[in-house]
């Protein structure tokens, strides 16, 4: 085998150039790993911010979901148990109503409802309905209201009197039932500050 | 035990559309509570609207539908219509005429507030101030709504104004602590749709403990959207000066309740005034937005954004019109940028916040508030006018500076006023985003803000 110089200059600097290529090459592929790495740190801590933010806000949210849903539910069944006993006091209270005792206090009561009764509606020629108890009380005090007329008609209440002008166009439900759910939403506060609210 | 009213009459003279003459009637005064009792013994609430010559017109509030003069009752309570409040009314769904709606029962009251109000003295008002955050860009970087402001929302059938009104419910609050904040939401003649949306988007968000809901819906009948506004204002009141708390109140939709209006006045027989209104609109309405404020020596303050779709989008519509003249600016939601999918549709340059001045800067929200905000509008504004020329010259006939700006404009559409429905963005991330829009321009065009803040805030590229 003969070995030709020139042929043997062209092949080493053919193979110097390439090296030099490849080590300029890889120089560069070094740099440009080194430039997207230093980037993607920042990249990435911007990334990573962004989800500890994102995460602090969802945890912030499902906070106030749960706390706000559990708070209310529990508000809620006190305030059902709260209007429950409230309730029992109410019907505790009709109850004892019902039993009520006609002496001349009561009698007085009704006075002075047909009092007001008549006043309100502007005149004296009424018809007085009111339940079978009272019948004998609105009977007692008829001769202190001339026009006034006690109807044959009964009412289912726990006291008190219903007073009709003659013609009928007017009515005033002065029974006791009609002036308790007049007043209840200021009783029901009565009662629930008893309860504590 | 006092008397207090309670005379029923059984003469019905008349009924007509939402209103029940009754003949007889001396002792009635003006806005009386009416019970109406039908032949069948369902009993209905009205009030008393005219009194005289023996006879009173009552409006009935649920609708006269069933209604006969032959054994009608009506019954006059004696006071007129007051709320039940106390500090458990958080956290409750009324309905329109403000009866509880979640299956509890009334509130205990501490109190029972007329629903009118009570007049504010001018004297004792205060000037409204102090930022409300409501988690949307656009709102809190340029349209700042301010503590005891009243800021509507102008939107179009159909647009997403109700979507917006959930989200501001869901987010808003007062930054700094020790202050306490709550929503009052008054849905005034929404489909049942959009009220099971309203309701649940709070019970989800947690927002429902710090709310108070009122639901009128569609089938409702018109004549409760009188009322519902005027309950839920009541409640707020109680909120924000009994208990010192900063109250938002969103009443959607207005419009409803105008159109309420003219269908009571068109039943009185009132002469009427522009596209049949009644002429005291203005004045009616002015008794709704004018319980918006604040009062010397009391914590508490009502703000209010009354939302209202005007028809067929016209502005100068009697509704928007007239509202927009007591209102403190107004925020406008344009059809185009809805068409474009932007959610909100905020068009910027139709809105305005005219006190937000006085509720932003240093110590209240950043000392470059204000300047930041006015480059936005300043530099959006040029980027419509480029937009406008690039369509007769081409994008090749404009200059450097102009291409910057036309992508300033996308950039804003893009970043800050879009934004997810759920996105709660806070104050810093508003302003950043509005910084980082600006900063596609030369900071030789950022000619609305101090150079220390460009030097602080620029973020070139």
């Amino acid at each position: 085998m003969t070995s030709s110089p020139a042929l043997e200059k062209t092949v080493d600097k053919i193979l110097n150039q390439s090296e030099n290529e490849l080590l300029l090459s890889l120089n560069q592929s070094l740099d440009d790993s080194k430039n997207t790495l230093s980037n993607s740190l920042s990249l990435l801590e911007q990334e990573y911010d962004r989800i500890l933010v994102d995460g602090k806000k969802e945890a912030d949210k499902l906070q106030k979901q749960i706390t706000g849903s559990a708070t209310l539910e529990a508000r809620n069944k006190q305030l059902l148990l709260v209007e429950d006993s409230v309730e029992k006091v109410f019907a505790k209270a009709i109850e004892q109503l019902n039993d009520l005792v006609r002496n001349e206090d009561y009698t007085k009561l009704v006075t002075q409802l047909l009092d007001e009764s008549v006043k309100g509606l502007g005149t004296s020629d009424v018809n007085i309905e009111c339940n079978s108890k009272d019948k004998s009380v609105v009977q007692s005090i008829l001769s202190k209201f001339s026009g006034a007329t006690l109807s044959p008609n009964t009412v289912d209440c726990l006291g008190g009197i219903i007073v009709k002008s003659k013609d009928g166009s007017m009515t005033l439900d002065n029974t006791i039932d009609a002036r308790i759910e007049r007043l209840k939403p200021l009783i029901r506060k009565d009662i629930a500050i008893r309860f504590g609210r | 035990m006092t008397l207090e009213g309670g005379i029923e009459y059984s003469k019905i003279a008349e009924i007509k559309g939402p209103l029940v003459i009754v003949d007889g009637v001396d002792k009635a005064s003006f806005d009386e509570l009416v019970e109406i009792q039908t032949t069948s013994g369902e009993k209905r609430l009205g009030k008393v609207m005219e009194v005289g010559f023996g006879k009173a017109v009552v409006q009935v509030f649920e609708g006269t539908t069933g209604l006969s003069i032959s054994g009608t009752r009506a019954k006059f309570i004696g006071k007129t219509m007051t709320m039940p409040v106390s500090a458990e009314v958080l956290g409750r769904v009324f309905d329109g005429l403000g009866r509880p709606n979640d299956g509890l029962p009334d509130p205990i009251a501490s109190k029972f507030l007329d629903i009118n109000g009570e007049p504010m003295n001018p004297e004792q008002r205060d000037y409204p101030k102090d930022f409300i955050q409501t988690g949307v860009s656009v709102i809190d970087g340029m349209l700042t709504l301010v503590r005891g402001q009243k800021l509507p929302i102008f939107s179009g059938s159909g647009m997403s104004h109700n979507i917006l009104a959930a989200q501001i419910a869901r987010q808003a609050t007062v930054i700094g602590s020790g202050e306490e904040f709550a929503v009052v939401f008054a849905a005034i003649g929404v489909q049942y749709s959009e009220a099971q949306y309203f309701k649940r988007s709070l019970e989800e968000s947690g927002a429902l403990k710090r709310s108070v809901l009122f639901l009128n819906l569609a089938d409702d009948p018109a004549i409760e959207r009188i009322i519902t506004p005027r309950v839920a204002l009541t409640v707020a009141e109680y909120l924000a000066y009994d208990l010192g708390m900063h109250v938002l109140v969103i009443l959607t939709d207005m419009t409803n309740y105008a159109e309420a209006l003219r269908e009571i006045s068109a039943a009185r027989e009132e002469v009427p005034g522009r596209k049949g209104y009644p002429g005291y609109l203005y004045t009616d309405l002015s008794t709704i937005y004018e319980r918006a404020g604040r009062l010397r020596d009391r914590k508490g303050s009502v703000t209010q954004m009354p939302i209202l779709s005007m028809p067929a989008d016209d502005i100068t519509h009697p509704i928007p019109d007239l509202t927009g003249y007591i209102t403190e600016g107004q925020i406008v939601l344009g059809r185009d940028l809805f068409r474009k999918g932007i959610y909100p549709p905020v068009n910027v340059l139709m809105s305005l916040s005219r006190i937000m001045k006085d509720g932003v800067g240093e110590g209240k929200t950043r000392a470059d508030h204000m300047e930041i905000a006015n480059q936005m509008y300043d530099a959006y504004s040029r980027a419509q006018e480029v937009r406008a020329l690039s369509e007769i010259v081409g994008k090749a006939g404009l200059t450097g500076v102009d291409i910057k700006y036309m992508d300033v404009g996308d950039a804003f559409e893009q970043n800050v006023l879009s934004q997810g429905v759920d996105e709660n963005r806070v104050l810093e991330e508003t302003l950043g985003l509005e910084w980082k829009t600006a900063s596609i321009l030369p900071k030789g065009e950022l000619n609305k803000v101090k150079d220390k803040f460009i030097d602080q805030y620029y973020k070139a590229s």
